[in-house]
């Protein structure tokens, strides 16, 4: 494969691009539906071929194949370079690739236990042992659980990039990922739902580490719970205590996004949108002093792991806000340049036949020094907040809702009965300016993160610890 | 053999293996997309591929196979794996056969006009869209074009071999007329006279130099008048959602309604693949049923979910020739038309707040349709039957049902939309909605 990339890179340039980059993918998994118990389809996917990048006069082209012969690779290259070459025509500032820690190297990360050991009927009797554990859970607590969805899946990515200025990296990495989704009902207190990911780029061990059966049982009791039980919570001023898993997700949606270079230079504004911070915004303050959010492709078994992005660049973590003041931007080689920098390795494409465009990885808060116990424990009137189902953020990242899903009011210090969907609307820096403590006990849930057009979801973990929020508003406006 | 004829081959060599049903899919395209951002070119770019999708079933055991074109062996080792897939595969709960053709399909849909992709026509249909934008005052424009050539060959073990070309042109145009005063607006065609970038343009800048220096908006309940891309996203909700899988699945507000009002008797909603000459028009299905002209929502009533062979026989229904297969969905959405004309619409509104755009719209429960969705772009106020000034930052969180029930009017003339956020497209007038609950950020 790497001759036939080197061959693309060398026709690039004798077609006059002053840039070339190639880059083969292979996507190659199985995936099963389950729905109410009942297995809807197992599915085989191999998504593979190469995709051409050049720059033109600065100009920016990208053609991919999925056919891999020499001549299919040559006419991509020259439909690249065509359309770079024809919009070089109207183009009045020039794109360019900046620095960045080019690699040579060869990343594999080896399952333990290799997806093929384990067959497909062993999978699936998985998860339907989970989904009669869920139900029976949730009839434990006094509801059904009418309707179930979960979905498995393994994949294996291989990629080999190679650029016309010296990156040459070649990557094996496996992962394995489920989702459920879940309704609880109960013919008096109506319907609750939850929907969740796991994954992590592991083999078939990550999904015995799960141990599905007993979360599912855990998950289900707790929604069935939510239904029967939770009582609307009181509105106002108060405390807050978030869970991590919603934690994760606001360092994802009101730090990592915020941060992208390639939004804050309006090239995402049609699509994913800007965001509230400028070029100068480094330094700027947004939030506590206790708050420090990084973002770490280079976590082990992480579901967004990477140790080279789809420049070539050598990852490494990047701290986003720290001590809360705005510290770094996710920078690609092409915003890297606009902005003076050096990339720092954000660079990532979905798939064979998508551009590289800067992303998050794993985004996370970085813990502190408390306990659980001790955030409620200084929490006189409040809610905790361990998990949601809605939420969502404008296209600036400014304003966001979250609507918490296993819920409980705190008073004196102590989780008293559950609430059910405390609603906490506010901007970005008001959130991340009334954390007062944070957690230590970090942890990470899986997502997927939808970003570029065409459309490209990608792995990523979101992540944090507990945190408390002092004296917002419960309810909304 | 052609590649046209390997579904077909694939079919054979699938039930001389041992499978009841089976069904072979090459999906052939090129497609060209420009993207473009602070009124510049930001990256030009080609896929061409060839795929094949293969589903098969040994009777209630079912798998599915996505893999590049290969050679004959290739894919024949794939049905092998299928096969093997499928055996160990657990039952399903029910066995429909798929539908035994053959059919027959109209020509004049199975095969799009001819579309010019050379790279100069796209690029100029680009600078035609910043030019028209610019021309209405943004400062800035950004947007995405995409010209598609796509050609489908599909074989079934129903007795089915056909081919469907389709051709298409969509450009979506984002003007900014400051960081914080924007409009967005979309074309979509089948062909190059129905494709109109220059006008996506200059309604996107209309709408961002109209919504120059914002108010911040007031949260509370307000008579709403819901603009194309708004109310498309919405419709896109009620047609996704009458799935009979995502029905089944728990998935959908619209579980238990059919026969029921779940909308005003104003609206409406067809999903109508036979519509000449548009974006979704299509010949057939993913099992080859021809596609035909469903009546989902019928003057508020729900007449129907929608259907592959599979969910058909669960719900003791027929299928409506909306295969996906494992999950039914709508091709080509059409909201009937109102009486009144944007401005009457307008006038009509005493205390309102008209939304040009949204995005984000995520669910609080599927079932009972609570959710929330941002308005983004221009927004404005209306009193007295006027427009007031643009406003910002408030957030439409409400109930699906409650909103289409709360349809108060519809205007004559509508837009073919479809952009990032509105995936089927969906022919739609503009929306007047009461009662519509938005709320805003507290700190």
């Amino acid at each position: 494969m790497e001759e036939l990339l080197e061959f693309c890179i060398n026709l690039a340039l004798d077609l006059g691009s002053e840039y070339a980059e190639a880059r083969f993918q292979s996507d190659t998994g199985e995936s099963m539906i389950l729905k109410n118990g009942v297995p809807e389809a197992s599915l085989f996917k191999e998504a593979k071929g190469i995709s051409l990048r050049v720059l033109y006069k600065g100009s920016m082209g990208f053609a991919s194949t999925n056919k891999t012969t020499k001549r299919d690779a040559a006419s991509a290259v020259k439909r690249a370079c065509k359309l770079a070459k024809a919009a070089s025509r109207v183009l009045k500032k020039e794109v360019s690739m900046g620095e960045g820690e080019l690699g040579s190297d060869k990343v594999v990360v080896k399952p333990r236990v290799k997806f093929d050991y384990v067959d497909l009927g062993s999978k699936i009797e998985l998860m339907k042992e989970a989904d009669e554990r869920a139900v029976e859970a949730a009839k434990e607590a006094g509801a059904e659980l009418p309707a179930r969805m979960f979905t498995m899946g393994t994949l294996t990515t291989e990629k080999a990039v190679l650029t016309s200025d010296g990156a040459d990296v070649t990557s094996v990495v496996p992962r394995a990922a489920f989702s459920a989704f879940l309704t609880a009902h109960d013919t008096q207190r109506g319907t609750v739902q939850r929907s969740f990911n796991l994954g992590e780029s592991a083999g078939w061990e990550a999904v015995e580490r799960w141990n599905l059966p007993e979360l599912m049982c855990e998950e289900s009791y707790s929604l069935a719970k939510t239904l029967k039980e939770a009582v609307s919570p009181s509105k106002g001023a108060m405390d807050i205590v978030l869970g991590p898993e919603v934690v994760g997700l606001v360092s994802h949606e009101s730090s990592g996004h915020p941060g992208e270079a390639d939004r804050i230079l309006g090239r995402e504004a049609a699509q994913a949108g800007e965001t509230y911070l400028k070029m100068d915004s480094l330094g700027m303050r947004v939030g506590s002093d206790v708050l420090n959010v990084a973002d770490d492709p280079t976590i082990d078994h992480s579901f967004g792991f990477y140790m080279y992005d789809d420049e070539g660049v050598k990852a490494r973590k990047r701290i986003l806000i720290k001590e809360g003041r705005i510290n770094e931007f996710l920078q690609n080689r092409e915003s890297a340049s606009v902005f003076g920098v050096q990339s720092n390795g954000s660079s990532r494409a979905s798939a064979y036949n998508r551009e590289p465009i800067v992303r998050m990885a794993n985004t996370f808060l970085e813990p502190g020094n408390f306990s659980k116990e001790e955030l409620i424990e200084g929490v006189k009137d409040g809610v905790y907040i361990k998990n949601f189902m809605e939420w969502n953020i404008d296209d600036r990242r400014f304003n966001q809702r979250y609507v918490g899903l296993e819920a409980y009011r705190i008073e004196n210090g102590e989780l008293k009965e559950r609430v059910r969907n405390p609603v906490l609307e506010m901007t970005t820096v008001g959130l991340w300016s009334a954390i007062d403590a944070v957690g230590k006990d970090l942890e990470f849930q899986a997502a997927y993160c939808g970003k570029s057009d065409p459309m490209q979801a990608l792995p990523v973990w979101t992540g944090g610890p507990h945190a408390r929020l002092r004296g917002v508003r419960l309810g909304g406006a | 053999m052609t590649e046209g004829q390997v579904p077909l081959q694939i079919v054979k060599f699938g039930l001389d293996r041992g499978a009841t049903d089976v069904v072979a899919k090459l999906i052939e395209y090129d497609t060209t997309m420009i993207r473009f951002s602070n009124n510049e070119i930001t990256v030009s770019k080609n896929y061409r591929e060839a795929v094949v999708d293969i589903f098969l079933m040994i009777e209630k055991q079912r798998a599915d196979l996505i893999i590049p074109l290969a050679s004959t062996r290739a894919l024949e080792s794939g049905v092998e794996r299928l096969i093997n897939m499928a055996k160990i595969t657990p039952p399903a709960d029910v066995y429909a056969p798929l539908p035994e053709g053959p059919f027959s399909y109209d020509p004049s849909i199975q095969a799009s006009p001819k579309i010019s992709t050379t790279p100069d026509r796209v690029v100029g249909y680009v600078e035609k869209a910043i030019e028209e934008a610019r021309e209405m005052r943004a400062k800035k424009v950004a947007g995405s074009l995409i010209a598609s050539k796509a050609r489908i060959d599909l074989a079934t073990s129903g007795n089915v071999s056909a081919f469907r070309e389709k051709a298409s042109l969509e450009i979506s145009v984002r003007a900014f007329a400051s960081d914080i005063a924007s409009g967005h607006f979309v074309s979509i065609a089948e062909n190059e006279d129905d494709f109109r970038p220059g006008e996506a343009g200059r309604m996107a800048g209309e709408i961002a130099n109209a919504s120059l220096s914002p108010a911040a908006g007031e949260a509370g309940r307000y008579t709403a008048l819901l603009g194309p891309l708004v109310f498309a996203d919405l419709v896109n909700q009620v047609g996704a959602l009458s799935s009979a899988f995502m029905v089944d699945a728990g998935r959908s507000f619209l579980i238990g309604k059919k026969g029921l009002g779940v909308a005003s008797d104003k609206f409406t909603l067809t999903d109508d693949p036979t519509f000449k000459g548009t974006y979704g028009a299509r010949a057939f299905d993913d099992e080859g049923v021809p596609a035909r002209r469903n009546v989902i929502v019928e003057k508020g009533v729900l007449r129907t979910y929608l259907h592959n062979s599979t969910t058909a026989k669960k719900f003791d229904e027929d299928t409506t020739g909306n295969a996906g297969l494992i999950n039914p969905h709508p091709w080509n959405l059409v909201v009937e038309p109102g009486d009144g004309t944007f401005e009457e619409l307008i006038a009509e509104i005493d205390d309102g707040v008209y939304v040009t755009n949204d995005w984000y719209l995520r669910y609080q429960n599927y079932q009972t349709g609570d959710f929330s969705t941002i308005p983004r772009d221009g927004m404005f106020r209306i009193k007295h039957g006027r427009i007031e000034n643009p406003i910002r930052e408030l957030r439409i969180s409400d109930n699906m049902l409650r909103i289409f029930k709360n349809i108060r009017d519809l205007s004559r003339g509508r837009y073919w939309i479809k952009w990032w956020e509105v995936g089927i497209p969906t022919l739609t007038p503009y929306s007047v909605v009461e009662d519509l609950n938005f709320t805003k950020s507290t700190m």
